[in-house]
């Protein structure tokens, strides 16, 4: 589903990822953990392009997204397929970044309205069975500002699905949450991971990653230091550096 | 020499300057919609990633922030005329003129106000796959005319003070029929202040209409 090849980013001088490389399967849900400032969110960001590559190349259903390779030069992508391809990568982020000036139905529909071809009363409906699936329903008319955190999240989810992607990419969901609003978010994701949708999760919530991961993915410095299934990662890792890190999140987590 | 406040009633004086009055609010408000448009135009040129148009919009911006109003008129209205022979009606050259100058003005208020939208609104909207102009007109731009609003009515009301120089080239505008009349009566002090006064009330209900119109668009809840 999403084929990562040796890809490099820089920022300026600043090497922020590092020849990595990452295969997801189709229905896989593959949480990437680690300390901050190890490009795990660039990473993250570089599968809908949001972040430009500098080197590599960047697969979703085979077909090259941002940087194309032709006869041995890297050429950007034109801006129509890459939103294109995009419209079929949801993301959530960390702040939520619902649209204020419109109430939680518009903040569905209008993706789907302007970019699929679908009527009005259509797109109503499957907002309305999304905004049902993440249960706030009843919510349909507030305005994004006059909702809590976690239902926040959980209409950007919907507005993620509403353009019925492939492919979920979560940047940090919970990290803005208090703590008592984690829950009904991840519970959602939880979901979304049963129903079959291929997640890649950016998180910080070792819970999630144990119970729900399909495998997890320990990022460091820029690299991809080790990969496995979540049972091993988090009883007998091999890298130092993960065992490192792992014993200062769950220490802090207890 | 006693003050004599009844003149500007006397003489068909007040329908003259009623009269003026009336074309003052048709200038500015037709220069208004050519500086929004000009406004928006130029700003977000200048936010353009191309090198040539932003730097352009940028040189549009000095250039008119950077010369008087009165000699732009000049030029627009005698300087094209005798210099060029593009005979400009003086309606026309002071519509142009006015929507010219304040379009630099409001072009830094439409790029302050879209920069002000928080960076993740334009990613949210792209990660949709919506292109960047999609995401600008039902995203940012929505979200910044509420910001603009404020300084958009200023920018309204220092337009309407500035169309009295439309006398000049010869519109016959609000202030241009107080010069007449004042000509023939001399009543400089009765004449101008009731110029003056006629001027606060269309600027005074400006500022109350833009008020109006900032609570009408306010959305419940949304904090801007």
């Amino acid at each position: 589903m999403i084929q990562i090849e040796q890809i490099d980013k820089y920022y300026g001088d600043h090497h922020v990822l590092k020849g990595v490389s990452l295969h997801v399967e189709a229905g896989e849900v593959v949480v990437i953990i680690g300390p901050s400032g190890s490009g795990k969110s660039t990473l993250l960001r570089c599968i809908n392009y949001l972040e430009e590559i500098q080197e590599g190349t960047i697969q979703i259903e085979g077909k090259p997204i941002g940087l194309l390779h032709q006869a041995g030069k890297s050429v950007p992508m034109p801006q129509k397929d890459l939103n294109v391809m995009r419209s079929e990568v949801g993301m959530v982020f960390q702040n939520f970044n619902l649209f204020p000036h419109m109430n939680v139905i518009e903040n569905v529909t209008m993706a789907p309205l302007t970019l699929r071809k679908m009527g009005k009363p259509d797109a109503l409906a499957f907002a309305k069975e999304l905004l049902k699936k993440v249960g706030l329903e009843e919510k349909a008319m507030a305005y994004p500002d006059n909702l809590s955190g976690g239902q926040k999240q959980r209409v950007a989810i919907a507005r993620a699905l509403a353009m019925k992607p492939k492919i979920m990419l979560f940047d940090e969901p919970t990290s803005a949450l208090d703590p008592e609003l984690v829950g009904e978010v991840l519970a959602v994701m939880k979901q979304l991971a049963k129903d079959g949708m291929t997640m890649v999760v950016v998180t910080h919530e070792m819970d999630f990653a144990r119970e729900v991961a399909d495998r997890v993915v320990v990022m460091d410095g820029g690299c991809l230091i080790e990969e496995g299934k979540p049972e091993l990662i988090f009883s007998t890792p091999l890298q130092p550096r993960t065992k490192e890190f792992l014993r200062k999140v769950l220490t802090k987590e207890e | 020499m006693e003050l004599n406040f009844l003149v500007l009633f006397e003489d068909g004086n007040f329908p003259y300057l009623l009269k003026g009055l009336w074309i003052t609010v048709k200038m500015t408000l037709l220069s208004l919609l050519l500086s929004c448009l000009i406004g928006l135009f130029i700003g977000l040129g200048r936010m353009s990633k191309l090198n040539w148009l932003s730097g352009l919009c940028g040189l549009y911006l000095a250039w008119f922030r950077g010369t008087p109003l009165l000699v732009q008129l000049m030029i627009l209205y005698y300087g094209l005329a005798i210099g060029l022979q593009i005979d400009l009606s003086a309606s026309m050259a002071g519509v142009l003129g006015l929507g010219m100058y304040s379009g630099a003005y409001v072009s830094e208020i439409v790029r302050g106000a879209i920069q002000s939208i928080d960076r993740g609104q334009m990613e949210a909207g792209r990660s949709l796959g919506l292109s960047h102009w999609q995401t600008m007109f039902k995203v940012i731009l929505p979200q910044a005319v509420r910001r603009m609003l404020p300084t958009l009515g200023n920018e309204f009301i220092a337009l309407t003070k500035n169309s009295s120089l439309l006398s000049v080239i010869t519109v016959e505008e609000l202030m241009r029929a107080g010069n007449l009349i004042v000509a023939d009566n001399f009543k400089y002090f009765e004449i101008y202040l009731g110029i003056a006064a006629l001027y606060f009330v269309v600027n005074y209900s400006i500022s109350l209409g833009i008020r109006v119109l900032e609570r009408k668009m306010a959305v419940e809840g949304v904090r801007v």
